[in-house]
């Protein structure tokens, strides 16, 4: 059996009286590209918040590639890479500056070989000495994604990475976080909205309804459990609206 | 590399190509210079309508010695410490909130908060690269006036000049990093963006204006434009005999004026460059003695402001103010 790269166990978040996400309990292989949906409020975010120890939980744990959120929130973060929804970067600072300063922050003492490597990797070249300022979301978006695999994370977790993304740059993403799972095994647990873009991405998939997680499986068995000519977002709203 | 390092290494190399902080820093230079080099101007002036004075009575065969006029080059620096007092500390406000807001705002708290950082690394980097910003521009200030001192008023500096400027430039430092610092944790410590801002700025207007106008206000000698007691012909030793009678009504006024941190810097600066009449030309260990509270004050301000920034800008408050 392939061990939990991400493993919760009653992982909750309460703000004040309003309880955001209701004791969670998921398990996330390693090696899987796991989707995580849910209109907006659902508690997506507030979920990645607690994976990536940016926030604390009212009660349950999470562990991830092996450390604690709790016990050992330093260990987490070594482990993982993040890049939240429409992150902007030091925009007076060149593309090289601000990957140096992140990948120092990770621990790299000299980074440029393994930045270059990334940037080809994403084929991003030829904007090293380029300020950041003056790029575009969708390569603003490659900047994000850079930064956050610079360390080589054994989880990557991704927060509406398309968002605001023009259907290029959702292609280019999107086969991104392919060629990232499939070269370097690396688990990915993504929040999105796109239906379309978890077909193509995800090898397992979990809706959130208010907070509560209404659904958990891989994304070819949710598939099979519904008649064939039921797309993904059929199925989505089928499962969001009998959870409410 | 020191996770405090890296940021402030980083916080250097973004303020260095900052449009905003040039300009405040530029418009800080330019009115700190324009107040020296006016008044190191009309040091010139009075130094050469002596001169001239001199060699017109020498001309006529006159065997009279004109005394010289009391000239003393670091009062020339009045303004420019003046300048630093109110647009500095503004100044520095702006930059601390700016340092703060802009990680909020752009997103880039989140990324540096998911990193295996220690705890004070992010207040510890934003405080060092800000006093080392501020070093340089103190520094920088000093060289300038200094320069406009002597190629301007033709002014006299000596060893014990550059000594005495020295230690001002020193307690100007400490009282830039107090704003900015203050700025630092106050932003930190808000939810909303504006609220830390416009908490640093209540506090700058009541401590650099409100708070010493009041006891300039107070302060019987100023009643009367170039001092009451001076227009009255009263002598020193008289004056304090009138005060003596007021002791109480000082002792407010004195105590006010203390509690603004902006005061100890005014009353520290302006006796180690004489520009208090009290500590003019006097032995610089003579100078100490009267202000060492002073200098023991705005240095324990100074870092309690810097405790304060790190205490309030730690992991856990920035997560949850900023989440």
């Amino acid at each position: 059996m392939t061990p939990s790269a991400i493993s919760t166990s009653a992982l909750s978040r309460n703000f004040g009286t309003h309880q955001a996400l209701a004791p969670l309990t998921l398990d996330v292989p390693t090696g899987e590209v796991f989707g995580l949906l849910g209109h907006n409020g659902a508690g997506k975010t507030t979920t990645v918040n607690l994976l990536t120890t940016l926030l604390e939980p009212t009660s349950g744990d999470a562990i991830i590639h092996g450390h604690s959120v709790k016990a050992d929130a330093a260990g987490v973060r070594g482990s993982i890479g993040y890049l939240p929804e429409n992150v902007q970067f030091y925009d007076n600072l060149t593309l090289l500056e601000n990957l140096r300063f992140f990948a120092r922050l990770s621990g790299l003492r000299r980074p440029d070989a393994r930045i270059r490597d990334v940037l080809g990797f994403l084929d991003f070249t030829g904007h090293d000495n380029h300020r950041v300022g003056t790029f575009s979301k969708g390569m603003r978006q490659r900047v994000g994604i850079a930064q956050a695999v610079l360390h080589s994370p054994e989880v990557l977790f991704l927060d509406e990475p398309t968002s605001g993304l023009d259907p290029e740059g959702v292609r280019t993403l999107r086969e991104t976080i392919v060629r990232l799972n499939h070269e370097f095994g690396m688990t990915i647990f993504m929040n999105t909205h796109l239906l379309s873009e978890v077909t193509k991405t995800c090898t397992s998939i979990g809706i959130l309804n208010h907070g509560r997680l209404v659904h958990h499986d891989s994304l070819r068995n949710t598939l099979a459990a519904f008649p064939a000519d039921e797309s993904l977002e059929d199925i989505y709203f089928q499962l969001d609206s009998a959870a409410a | 590399m020191n996770d405090t390092w890296i940021v402030a290494e980083k916080e250097l190399r973004d303020l260095r190509r900052d449009r905003l902080f040039a300009l405040l820093i530029a418009f800080l230079g330019v009115a700190t210079l324009v107040s020296v080099a006016v008044a190191s101007a009309d040091f010139r002036n009075q130094l050469d309508a002596y001169n001239v004075y001199v060699a017109n009575l020498a001309q006529s065969g006159s065997t009279v010695t004109a005394a010289a006029p009391q000239l003393f080059p670091l009062k020339l620096l009045r303004g420019g410490i003046e300048y630093l007092e109110i647009l500095g500390a503004l100044f520095a406000i702006v930059l601390g909130y700016g340092t703060i807001a802009k990680e909020k705002y752009r997103g880039t708290l989140a990324l540096f908060l998911s990193r295996p950082v220690s705890r004070f690394s992010f207040a510890g980097g934003k405080v060092l690269g800000l006093s080392i910003v501020w070093l340089g521009v103190v520094a920088a200030l000093t060289a300038l006036s200094l320069l406009a001192v002597v190629t301007i008023g033709h002014a006299p500096i000596q060893g014990i000049d550059v000594a005495r400027l020295l230690i001002a430039g020193s307690f100007a430092w400490l009282y830039l990093v107090f704003w900015t610092a203050l700025a630092v944790g106050l932003t930190a410590l808000s939810s909303r963006l504006s609220t830390g801002l416009i908490v640093a700025l209540v506090i700058w207007l009541a401590f650099v204006l409100v708070i010493p106008q009041i006891g300039d206000t107070m302060d019987p000698d100023n009643q009367v434009p170039g001092g009451l007691f001076a227009t009255l012909q009263i002598q020193k030793s008289n004056e304090l005999a009138v005060l003596a009678q007021f002791s109480a009504f000082d002792g407010i006024r004195n105590g006010l004026e203390v509690s603004s941190v902006t005061k100890h810097f005014e009353r520290l600066t302006f006796a180690f460059l004489g520009i208090k009449d009290q500590y003019n030309q006097q032995p610089l260990s003579r100078v100490w003695a009267a202000m060492l509270p002073y200098a023991i004050t705005l240095t324990a301000a100074t870092a309690a402001s810097v405790l304060f920034a790190a205490l309030a800008t730690t992991r856990r408050t920035l997560q949850r103010k900023q989440l």
